[in-house]
């Protein structure tokens, strides 16, 4: 059975029809939509490469049936500048180096934005950190991402 | 992982009715569906019918004093956030917050960790120590079930068919604690883990272990041990002889059965001892 | 501290960059492998028809080879796929491909294969119970055999003051790039072209080549933005495969891995066993012998590379007076060994490093200075007879000394210090060519190396031309081409790049120098700058902007070209000490010595590394930013070989733990503050003395890490990885 849906994705309006029940979140993003930033990886949740936001709280679109997040809102790697929070994560990670390959970075520009979001600049350091431990990276060691979310906590939020 | 329907019933009776009107196996609720996924992924099962609770009005904290009631569909992370929960349930927020990652708590659920049962489960053991019940709603009524008698066996559990766990309720606050011993700091599945609780009302203590096969289990006999308060050194060290011996501990890729029992003298030690320290300890 | 200053910065962080699984063509259909479903056995039938008969469905199997492969010569010792027996579970049988990946499954669903079981051989101790004798190359399980002697072994270990024997255990470990393999072929016209995830898009050509039957010049491979490489992407994997399906249908034809089929058929490091015998005399290592099982699963007999390498970095990098190595190549019914980071070079330095700091206590001497006073040092020569390079380590290491001393003062009860050193050697050798344009605004390197993420391409070749040029990095574009377009190059392997196209780019530039200064009527190099925001060439008395000197065809295609190229053979070794198979001189010698503080907590043996410190021997450092993030990177992935990875294969020959969940590579939490040193000076082979910093940096942190723990605890670890549940073993808690 498949049947409408309707998402906000980066701020536009999407509807969908034909979207098969069992369908992901992930692959609804990156195959019928086109929005490949969000990567995959393991499929299984335990990577965090394809953390997308949706209504503003980090999630793991590879563990999600499109049909489960019917009328939300969906923020990804690629949206614009509109979004200022993304935008300053985005900035903080090139400043800092915080990338190599490149492949986790959409999810962890996503979950480090998700958890801004959710905590602010104001929550203690380890919590940031642990609530990282979802999204690996196999290039960095992490090093110059934990610079890249400590210089973000000391901006002006 | 093959085609299914998804229904997503607006009140209990619809889902209930949707899952009772297919045979055994043939319709399954989801919650988070972050153990769902795997199985289907997996062909472990197979549903013609697949329920979604989201429209469901269960993602709820009730307090009735400092009784809690938490509404099965409720996303972990939001049992986290509350500092009410952290501050009379400790060892339940210290369990919650080490359930995988972020992202998987903003789905994840209370629900679909009982009814998961898995025997490495986290929050089963506080469960235990807390007392906790389940309401349950199904075709023939609504029916409450304590958390010990619920869960049998590695995904086995009291639910009959037609039935679905509403909420979760913790009749008392606390002071408890939630030990773990597994490999990584953060969003790994335990090795083995303790739990345990001091009743004020009763004054006695509840301690339970899991990663013990075929499910996690209250230790009745280590609590004795514990006494009726602060317990002394020695009465901590029975009471963790007492644990090793009593349980099945499992064998798997990720420990061995005797390593596991070797860690739960130590992780019952630090349990009590964070109890005591707790909020609502009698001093 | 410098940031790494990296060009595709821009694109991998607003979602526009392709990688190889995000390749999407219109028509194009999904791939996958039939998987054998037991890991040794003899193919009774196979029956694609139920497959065949689905819709959409176009399946291969050997019997179609035949007329989808070409004329030409093909490497008949590799087979595409299994087709009398299995040698390995998951094998791959055939090929099925369907309009979407859920048909791609239910097609695979719909093979039907019968099997006569075979025993499986699942492991080294199921084909050496003991250390085999002297007829074991002769044993069919036996893919290689490689020994070396030198000096009086027989009459130091007889009359040495005393013998210490240690046997030790290393696990496999998974490079665990997060993008699994992926790839999407097409046929267009003659030309067989795939786009795919590669180190070396040059490699799978020649690969590909060798498994069709088609000449290199009909290939295309075209490298995409690429998510981890780490050796597992070094060779050609699942391209010729794709190029098949896409012959066969004559459509596009995407064949990418799932996460779980990247771990079970995965080919990388294996697990071994080292037997280590030293004898020592007068405070001094008078004669080592070494013994190595090597698991390589699936191997070819005779194409084993893994034993003769590996070897040498169980001798060195310590002063060895006489010696004894013998190695044998296993086969177990596995998927054959692979690359991995400095391949097998971490677990050698584990050994070498617990080995001789045990020998030392075993003697009442001092470890560090012990190992200190052994080590090579310039103009020493290896084990087997070669002369040691410019060389860093003992300075390293004697940085590394003041390091832990320091923190020994500083660390609390039930923490310990430990050094570990090691050495790797680049493969700068290896070809590589680039082409350079310099035209009236920028200077653009053509090259055929795809950056995977260490960012020795676009920032370390970037910083090389600035250097070489004068001209400021933003003038200077490196760019990618595919196999058609681009000059040919190894691939992004050893440690490469930088040493060897940066040689390259080195020699072009002075072409390109000549050329100019030619045209300016001048002798020798014209000197670059930039003006008024043009480009202007100098030499002798005479100053122009580039755009008069260039013709008329050079100014309508872009600018003055000029060829660079670098091949190097290494060095040699006496061969007279080689007694069977064969052994490999470095290139380069690069050094490591290392630094941890770690806590063991000694209720449950968890070990938690507290601090660490990097020494590395860079020979010049030409990009601190991308040379700081490869020291990050290679420690927090050696930390995981150190701790907690170790694929488990069971008695079945099935990987158990296939997934991220139970096979762990750390995380954010578990990577502790890491400080880093370079040690410039020593000059290896890479332009201005560079040497190369992909996999040096990996190779001491297990050995840190186990040396810090016995500082710790007192455990002596003789098996990777120090899980919690071994360092309990270890402290008698079990």
């Amino acid at each position: 059975m498949t049947s409408h849906l309707h998402l906000t994705v980066n701020g536009r309006a999407v509807d969908l029809a034909d979207v098969p029940a069992p369908e992901r979140l992930l692959d609804t993003l990156r195959w019928r939509l086109g929005f490949k930033g969000t990567k995959e990886g393991c499929r299984s949740g335990d990577c965090g490469a394809c953390t997308v936001l949706v209504d503003g709280r980090s999630c793991l679109s590879c563990l999600t049936l499109t049909h489960e997040v019917e009328g939300g809102a969906v923020t990804t790697i690629e949206v614009g500048p509109e979004d200022a929070l993304v935008a300053r994560v985005r900035e903080a990670f090139e400043k800092a180096g915080a990338l190599q390959c490149g492949y986790c970075t959409p999810g962890f520009v996503m979950a480090v934005a998700g958890l801004l979001r959710e905590r602010g600049t104001a929550a203690p350091r380890e919590e940031f950190l642990e609530g990282l431990g979802g999204n690996l990276c196999r290039c960095t060691g992490y090093s110059a991402i934990v610079r890249a979310v400590d210089a973000l906590r000391t901006e002006v939020p | 992982m093959g085609a299914f329907e998804l229904v997503t019933p607006a009140t209990a009776e619809e889902a209930v009715a949707a899952l009772q009107t297919l045979g055994p196996g043939e319709a399954t609720p989801i919650a988070g569906g972050t153990n769902l996924l795997f199985d289907l992924d997996s062909g472990r099962i197979a549903p013609r019918r697949v329920i979604s609770l989201r429209q469901l009005p269960w993602r709820t904290l009730d307090w009735t004093g400092d009784a809690l009631t938490i509404g099965s569909t409720l996303p972990l992370r939001s049992l986290e956030d509350d500092p009410r929960v952290r501050a009379k349930y400790p060892g339940l927020y210290e369990a919650v917050r080490n359930v995988g990652g972020v992202a998987l708590r903003h789905r994840a659920t209370l629900g679909g960790n009982l009814v998961r049962a898995s025997p490495a489960s986290d929050l089963i053991p506080v469960l235990l120590t807390l007392d906790a019940d389940l309401d349950l709603v199904g075709p023939h009524g609504d029916r409450r079930v304590s958390v010990d008698r619920f869960v049998q066996a590695s995904r086995r559990t009291d639910l009959r068919p037609g039935e679905l766990v509403r909420s979760v309720r913790l009749p008392e606050a606390r002071p408890s604690a939630f030990f773990w011993q597994r490999v990584r700091p953060a969003n790994d599945i335990s090795q083995v883990v303790v739990a345990a609780a001091f009743s004020p009302s009763e004054r006695s203590w509840r301690v339970a272990v899991g990663g013990v096969a075929p499910r996690s289990v209250l230790l009745p006999e280590s609590a004795a041990k514990l006494g009726t308060g602060r317990p002394t050194p020695d009465a901590v060290r029975r009471a963790a002889e007492s644990a090793a011996e009593r349980v099945t501990f499992v064998t798997d890729v990720r420990a061995s059965e005797e390593y596991r029992r070797q860690l739960v003298g130590t992780l019952l030690g630090r349990a009590v001892a964070s109890t005591v320290a707790a909020e609502g300890f009698p001093r | 501290m410098t940031a790494a200053v990296r060009p595709d910065a821009g694109v991998k962080l607003d979602g526009t960059a392709v990688y190889g699984t995000d390749l999407d063509v219109p028509g194009m259909l999904w791939a996958a492998f039939v998987p054998a479903p037991m890991a040794h056995g003899r193919i009774r039938s196979l029956d694609l028809r139920g497959a065949r008969a689905l819709p959409g469905v176009t399946v291969i199997g050997p019997e179609d080879l035949p007329r989808l492969l070409g004329p030409g010569d093909r490497d008949l010792e590799r087979p595409l796929f299994a087709s009398g027996e299995i040698t390995y579970r998951n094998q791959p049988l055939g090929l099925v491909a369907a309009p979407s990946a859920l048909e791609a499954r239910a097609a695979v669903a719909a093979v039907r294969v019968e099997v006569e079981p075979l025993p499986i051989v699942a492991d080294l101790e199921s084909v050496f119970p003991e250390w085999p004798g002297s007829s074991a190359d002769a044993s069919p399980h036996v893919a290689g055999h490689v020994r070396a002697r030198h000096g009086n072994v027989e009459s130091e270990f007889a009359t040495a003051d005393r013998v210490v024997s240690e046997t030790y255990r290393t696990a496999s470990v998974h490079q665990v790039a997060l993008e699994p393999h992926a790839c999407v072929a097409e046929i267009r016209g003659e030309t067989w072209y795939v786009r795919t995830s590669t180190q070396s898009p040059f490699g799978v050509r020649e690969d590909a080549a060798a498994l069709l039957g088609v000449p290199e010049a009909s290939i295309v491979v075209d490298g995409t933005w690429v998510g981890g490489g780490f050796g597992g992407k070094g060779s050609s994997f699942l391209e010729p495969y794709a190029l098949l399906m896409a012959r066969a249908t004559g459509r596009p034809v995407r064949l990418a891995l799932t996460y779980a089929e990247e771990f079970r058929l995965g080919r990388t490091t294996l697990p071994a066993v080292v037997r280590m015998d030293t004898a020592v005399t007068g405070g001094q290592i008078r004669a080592r012998r070494v013994r190595l099982l090597l698991d390589v699963g699936n191997s070819l007999p005779g194409r084993d590379f893994a034993t003769g390498y590996s070897i040498g970095f169980l001798l060195g990098p310590y002063r060895t007076v006489s010696f004894e190595v013998e190695g044998y190549a296993v086969r177990t019914h596995k998927p054959p060994f692979g690359p991995h980071r400095a391949p097998f070079a971490p677990q050698c330095a584990f050994v070498v490093e617990s080995h001789l700091d045990h020998v030392a206590r075993e003697l009442n001497l001092d470890p560090e200075e012990f190992r200190h006073r052994h080590l090579w040092r310039e103009g020493d020569s290896t084990a087997l007879g070669q002369k040691v390079g410019p060389f860093g380590l003992a300075l390293a290491f004697e940085k590394a000394q003041a390091t832990a001393r320091q923190w020994r003062t500083e660390a609390p009860p039930g923490h310990g210090v430990g050094i570990g050193c090691g050495f790797w050697s680049t493969s700068t050798g290896a070809g590589g060519e680039v082409r350079l344009r310099l035209g009236p605004q920028r200077l653009v390197v053509l090259e055929g190396e795809r950056e995977i993420g260490s960012g020795s391409v676009l920032a370390g070749l970037s910083a090389v031309a600035v250097r070489v040029t004068g001209l400021p990095r933003d003038r200077i574009s490196i760019e990618y081409g595919s196999t058609a377009e681009a000059p040919f190059d190894s691939g992004v392997y050893g440690s490469r790049t930088l040493g060897a196209l940066g040689r390259a780019i080195e020699e072009a530039v002075v072409r390109l120098r000549r050329t100019l200064a030619e045209r300016l009527g001048a002798r020798g190099q014209a000197e670059l700058s930039v003006e008024r925001g043009e480009i202007y060439a100098e030499a002798g008395e005479r100053r122009a902007a580039l755009t008069v000197l260039l013709t008329e065809e050079e100014r309508a295609s872009g600018g003055v070209v000029a060829d660079g190229r670098h091949f190097a053979p290494g060095g040699t070794i006496d061969e007279r000490r080689v007694v069977a198979g064969s052994f490999y001189p470095y290139t380069d010698f690069t050094g490591a010595a290392h630094v941890a503080e770690v806590a063991v907590d000694p209720a449950t043996g968890a070990v938690r590394v507290v601090r660490y410190a990097a020494f590395q021997d860079a020979g010049t450092v030409v990009d601190p930013g991308a040379a700081q993030a490869q020291v990050e990177g290679g420690v927090a992935m050696g930390l995981g070989t150190a701790l907690t990875e170790e694929a488990i294969w069971s008695d079945e020959g099935r990987l158990v733990n296939d997934g991220l969940l139970d096979y762990r590579i750390p995380t954010l939490g578990e990577i502790p503050p890491i400080s880093v040193e370079f040690i410039e000076g020593f000059a290896g082979a890479g332009p201005f003395g560079a040497k190369g910093l992909g996999e040096p940096p990996i190779v001491p942190v297990p050995a840190t890490v186990a040396l810090a723990t016995r500082a710790a605890c007192g455990a002596h670890a003789t098996e990777l990885p120090l899980s919690a549940e071994r360092v309990a073993r270890a402290l008698k808690l079990l």
